[in-house]
């Protein structure tokens, strides 16, 4: 049956595809295509699918990418960590040395230390915090969450692959704009301003403000 | 021991031109030998606010390409005996002068003087490169408004970029009334967006306006407030803790004379 050349199976973060070894590009291509557009219930938009890096030719890899773009989905070919018991990883270590783990990097959280000024940008696809202010003209761009010890005046955008729980911390929040995954949200000019540390998150489809303790 | 200091803004018009002017005079009356550079090719100014038009010879494109010695071209003060100008060129542009060239020049004058002040142009291009390549510290001038503040913001992350991390702040066009009613940004709004050391505050004169037609840095000027806040500032320059002038509180018959227009 065609249908078995891929299989989907369901990860931590995402969707895995088990391919066929003897299977070839276009009978993949085509099974897959027949998933998407009979909307089985895996294919959620924004969810990521990981295939296996040598499957198949770079070309061939885009062509998939592409793919699976057009149906709202992200592609990638770099695995996500299984995130493995310590004990296996201790065992592993000492019949023989282990490779280092590789690292989601929607887990992974870059450190700036210092001040973001106009027209500096950071832009990952790990969560990043920062030791100073970002100040208005600034950009930070994260695939996670974004904390700030100090005041945020520049522009942000948390979860900007897609991540809907990230969320924007800061000291004195008050940016130009706030984007989380694809909400966009302006502090209104008005209000009052708050002393204490805030967070933005997605709470029912809107960017919320709400003080924190910190 | 020889300070180089690049004066910048990043916005044009914030006083730049006008800093650099009377910081240089200010040292020059503390008996310092200084020199100032002109990088502000095409648009030159700093010799007509110091009154020494008439006076050049030669200029920076000379010196750099070769033409002549800088000792030619420097142009001594008609007042104050230590204080040169290397001025620009008036017909050439910013790519006339590129950064090996400066650091090169600077380099050589070093052992003649104990300050270089180098004028910056306006912008972030070429000519902020150039200006900026020679000097270990650098004065950043801004004025309480927007924009200005916006774009010192920038001009400290280039700064950085560069690998110049001795950096000063001055705040210039104060005006205590407007920032005290909270039409103009206030001196702390500015120092916590900007965050680096402020080494003064001058407030908006008019005395800076007829000293700049006279040629004559309102630093000369005894009754100029600006004048006295520029000395502050090279006091501070040269290491001493001179405390920040505070605007006495208006009271109450100020006021009142001010409503009826008798001040």
């Amino acid at each position: 049956m065609m249908n078995d050349v891929v299989k989907i199976r369901g990860l931590k973060s995402g969707l895995q595809l088990l391919l066929d070894k003897n299977a070839k590009f276009d009978e993949v291509k085509a099974s897959i295509l027949e998933k998407l557009t009979t909307g089985d219930r895996f294919f959620i938009r924004g969810t990521t699918v990981f295939m296996d890096k040598n499957s198949f030719s770079a070309e061939q890899t885009e062509e998939l990418r592409r793919l699976f773009h057009r149906h709202g989905m992200l592609f990638s070919d770099k695995f996500p960590t299984a995130t493995a018991p310590k004990f296996e990883q201790k065992a592993a270590s000492v019949s023989a040395p282990a490779p280092p783990p590789k690292v989601d990097p929607a887990k992974t959280t870059i450190v700036v230390n210092k001040t973001l000024r106009g027209g500096q940008e950071v832009r990952t696809e790990s969560s990043v915090l920062v030791f100073g202010n970002v100040n208005p003209g600034a950009q930070i761009i994260a695939g996670g969450s974004i904390d700030v010890r100090g005041t945020c005046r520049g522009y942000v955008h948390a979860g900007a692959f897609g991540d809907q729980t990230a969320c924007v911390v800061a000291d004195k929040l008050r940016p130009i704009q706030i984007r989380i995954a694809d909400l966009i949200a302006r502090r209104p000019d008005d209000i009052k301003k708050a002393e204490q540390a805030e967070r933005a998150s997605i709470k029912n489809g809107y960017i919320v403000f709400e003080p924190i303790l910190r | 021991m020889c300070e180089i200091i690049v004066i910048t803004s990043g916005k044009g018009g914030v006083g730049k031109t006008t800093t650099t002017a009377n910081i240089g005079v200010g040292l020059a009356m503390r008996g310092n030998r200084v020199a100032l550079i002109d990088t502000d090719t095409g648009l030159r100014n700093l010799d007509l606010l110091l009154g020494l038009e008439n006076r050049i010879m030669y200029d920076l494109v000379d010196v750099t390409s070769g033409r002549v010695h800088y000792k030619k071209a420097l142009v001594r003060h008609k007042k104050f005996d230590s204080l040169y100008l290397l001025p620009t060129s008036q017909i050439r542009d910013k790519s006339a002068v590129n950064p090996e060239q400066l650091v090169q020049l600077c380099n050589e004058m070093k052992s003649d003087f104990e300050f270089i002040i180098i004028d910056c142009p306006a912008g972030i291009e070429q000519g902020f490169k150039t200006a900026i390549a020679a000097a270990d510290e650098a004065i950043v001038v801004t004025m309480p408004e927007i924009s200005a503040v916006r774009d010192a913001d920038k001009i400290i992350g280039e700064l950085g970029r560069a690998d110049k991390e001795n950096i000063k702040l001055i705040v210039n066009r104060m005006r205590y009334t407007m920032s005290e009613k909270g039409d103009m940004l206030a001196i702390d709004d500015i120092n916590e967006i900007l965050s680096i050391e402020c080494i003064g505050i001058v407030p908006d004169d008019e005395f800076v306006i007829t000293s700049t037609n006279k040629g004559e840095p309102a630093i000369t000027v005894k009754e100029s407030v600006a004048g006295q806040a520029y000395k502050n500032i090279v006091g501070r320059i040269c290491g001493e803790s001179i405390p920040f002038f505070k605007p006495p509180k208006e009271g109450f018959f100020t006021r009142l004379k001010r409503l009826f227009g008798m001040l």
